[in-house]
């Protein structure tokens, strides 16, 4: 076994043990009793939950993003280069190499990786984020930032491949117990969030009064 | 002893992790992009009123009994044991430093639900011993009075009886009737204390020739404030038994935002039921008269700049900011809108039961700095509010910011504008058709 098959090998251990505690979060809060609710609807609940996950999520429906838009980029290019990170990993387990058509993706898992280096300087420099953050925050955003260099790193030049397979392995194992997994409940509030616009009908058609 | 109370607490919190509950302390980021949705952080931009770290200090009680790296390293992972010192200082943050006015969850790009954890808070505080006594207080006594009703029925009935005829006086017809206890009744409205919430409403309904009642009981839940489900249960109960009792189709609650938060979308959840009536705010029943075109009016009698401050728990919580708009367009020469308004307008600073507790007015003046410049800024005379609570607060800024404004509910505007038709015709249309508002 040669030392880029072993790394992969880990890695693939790595993210089945990553997955497996996550499926199992994801389950246990699914059995979590039901809530179920009584009241008597104003509106949609189904149009609020596809509100929460679409046009809701859109900078201008925000006060706070509307005066935070940066921010709220860095946020957005950081999360889907960790996406496009993520699928590139699989393919490079998968197939050991990824396709030129995938090349547009290491470019946005590099972006991510700038907007993680932002994210890590904004939690040292600002105030507030320094003193509401704990280790958990920072060391996940180093792993993270560090996890979508590699990725770039490795797209260009495939030497590095093995190497951004032991790091990702590291990063794997601590995302089942770290603020990481904060993508799992993203889901969850967003559906609740949805329910309480929708069925109380502060939504009516998919438009909310801002209040501009 | 003082073990009991944190264990009391820590067994709240348990109880109350279903999905929503540890979502909410699960899916925050830390981003702190909430800090100025909320008014304490706008008032006083410090790091404790930041409504991510407001609700870290139960995500260390969290991780520290529920999550592998808090417990194996709490001080680098940001996780605490719950001790007495801890539940006091955490009791303090939940009934005066938040609202529970949701702006924060409105402003959060992944919703976190922080005035849930909050209300936990205030649960825990609660079940620990910690909360405020007052509002343990006020609770209590009106679940006395939902167990004696016939102590007190007597001599509301006759203060009832007084009222009455002053609403025979305004509306200038002997016949006019605040009924109580009417079986049948189409509606059964649920006032707060104090004729202010009653003959406003008595004389619309008058107007549109309602089939309404009046309940024996306020609409005020102190239990609600305390996040304590028995107490706000029971309190819920007593109006709910009565509206069963008197069969009626709709129950309407006063200008009152926690009271119409907890009755509407609370109390079928306390009671796992599915009421056999509906139960909404007066402002949208009003709203729908004027929609109807049930009511007249003379908008010269409100000629003044008015604004209206939109109650966080009608609209953000209970999706009534609509309503009052069409009422206050059709009753108001010069209405103007705060910037910003709808949901998301600024908490007043009154909400979550502050209101009540004098030992924190100093914080809640504080707090409401934000309204009082939104107030300023639109050059309004009157302001108006459809929640008592809001009004009371609004009335103490008034005071303390020299705003120089009247502070009125919307009752009392469409009361000012509305044009009553005279008694001859009142009487001529009473052996008409009831007008059907279902």
């Amino acid at each position: 076994m040669d030392f880029l098959s072993i790394t992969k090998l880990i890695a693939s251990l790595s993210l089945i043990f990553s997955i497996s505690l996550i499926l199992y979060q994801w389950i246990s809060l699914l059995k979590k009793p039901k809530v179920t609710d009584y009241s008597l609807p104003k509106g949609s609940s189904l149009n609020g939950i596809i509100y929460a996950f679409t046009l809701g999520m859109a900078p201008w429906t925000k006060e706070s993003t509307r005066k935070h838009w940066i921010l709220y980029f860095r946020g957005i290019l950081f999360h889907m280069g960790i996406f496009s990170a993520l699928f590139i990993f699989i393919v490079k387990i998968l197939w050991n190499y990824i396709p030129d058509l995938l090349l547009p993706l290491a470019l946005l898992s590099g972006i991510g990786a700038l907007m993680g280096l932002v994210g890590i300087l904004l939690r040292i420099a600002e105030r507030n984020l320094r003193e509401i953050s704990n280790f958990d925050d920072h060391i996940s955003l180093w792993l993270v930032s560090i996890f979508l260099s590699l990725v770039t790193i490795s797209s260009i030049s495939p030497s590095f491949t093995p190497y951004m397979f032991i790091f990702t392995s590291i990063m794997l194992l601590y995302v089942p117990f770290s603020k990481i997994r904060h993508f799992l409940y993203f889901f969850f509030s967003r559906i609740f969030f949805g329910l309480h616009i929708g069925k109380r009908g502060i939504l009516k058609k998919l438009e909310v009064i801002h209040g501009k | 002893m003082e073990n009991n109370g944190v264990e009391s607490a820590l067994n709240v919190f348990e109880k109350q992790l279903n999905k929503p509950l540890i979502t909410a302390l699960e899916a925050c980021a830390r981003c702190g992009i909430c800090a100025e949705s909320c008014h304490y952080y706008v008032s006083e931009p410090s790091l404790k009123h930041v409504p991510a770290s407001r609700a870290e200090q139960l995500r260390k009680i969290y991780r520290k009994k529920y999550n592998l790296l808090g417990k194996l390293f709490p001080k680098i992972f940001g996780a605490k044991e719950l001790d007495e010192k801890t539940l006091e200082e955490l009791s303090e943050i939940a009934f005066s430093e938040c609202t529970l006015c949701r702006r924060c969850t409105f402003n959060c790009p992944l919703g976190v639900d922080t005035p849930l954890i909050m209300k936990t808070l205030r649960a825990m505080a609660v079940a620990g011993g910690k909360a405020p006594e007052m509002l343990v207080m006020l609770a209590d006594s009106a679940i006395e009075k939902g167990k004696n009703p016939e102590f007190f029925k007597e001599l509301f009935l006759q203060q009832i009886k007084e009222l009455e005829k002053e609403l025979q006086k305004i509306v200038g017809d002997p016949e006019a009737k605040i009924p109580v206890g009417k079986k049948g009744a189409r509606v059964l409205y649920v006032a707060l204390a104090g004729a202010h919430t009653i003959i406003p409403p008595a004389i619309i309904f008058h107007a549109v020739r309602e089939d309404w009642t009046l309940s024996l009981y306020e609409a005020a839940n102190y239990g609600v404030f305390l996040g304590d489900t028995e107490r706000a249960k029971l309190i819920a109960k007593r109006i709910i038994d009565e509206a069963k009792e008197l069969g009626v189709q709709e129950v309407v609650i006063a200008e009152c935002g926690h009271a119409c938060a907890a009755l509407v979308w609370e109390a079928p959840n306390w009671f796992k039921e599915k009421f056999p009536f509906r139960m909404r705010n007066i402002v949208e029943l009003i709203a729908e008269y004027v929609e109807k075109g049930l009511l007249k009016f003379d908008k010269s009698k409100n000629s003044e700049p008015i604004t209206y401050h939109d109650s966080c728990n009608l609209a953000r919580t209970s999706g009534i900011f609509r309503e009052p708009r069409i009422v206050l367009n059709a009753v108001a020469e010069n209405f103007i809108e705060m910037k910003p308004h709808g949901i998301e307008n600024y908490c007043c600073g009154g909400g979550g039961g502050l209101v009540a507790l004098p030992e924190y007015e100093e914080k809640r003046l504080k707090a409401g700095k934000p309204k009082a410049e939104q107030i300023r800024k639109t050059g309004a005379k009157i302001v108006c509010a459809a929640c008592e609570n809001c009004r009371l607060q609004i009335n103490d800024l008034n005071s303390h910011y020299n705003l120089n404004v009247k502070v009125v509910s919307l009752a009392e505007l469409v009361v000012n504008a509305i044009v009553l038709e005279s008694k001859k015709k009142v009487k001529e249309e009473k052996t008409e058709e009831r007008v059907s508002l279902r």
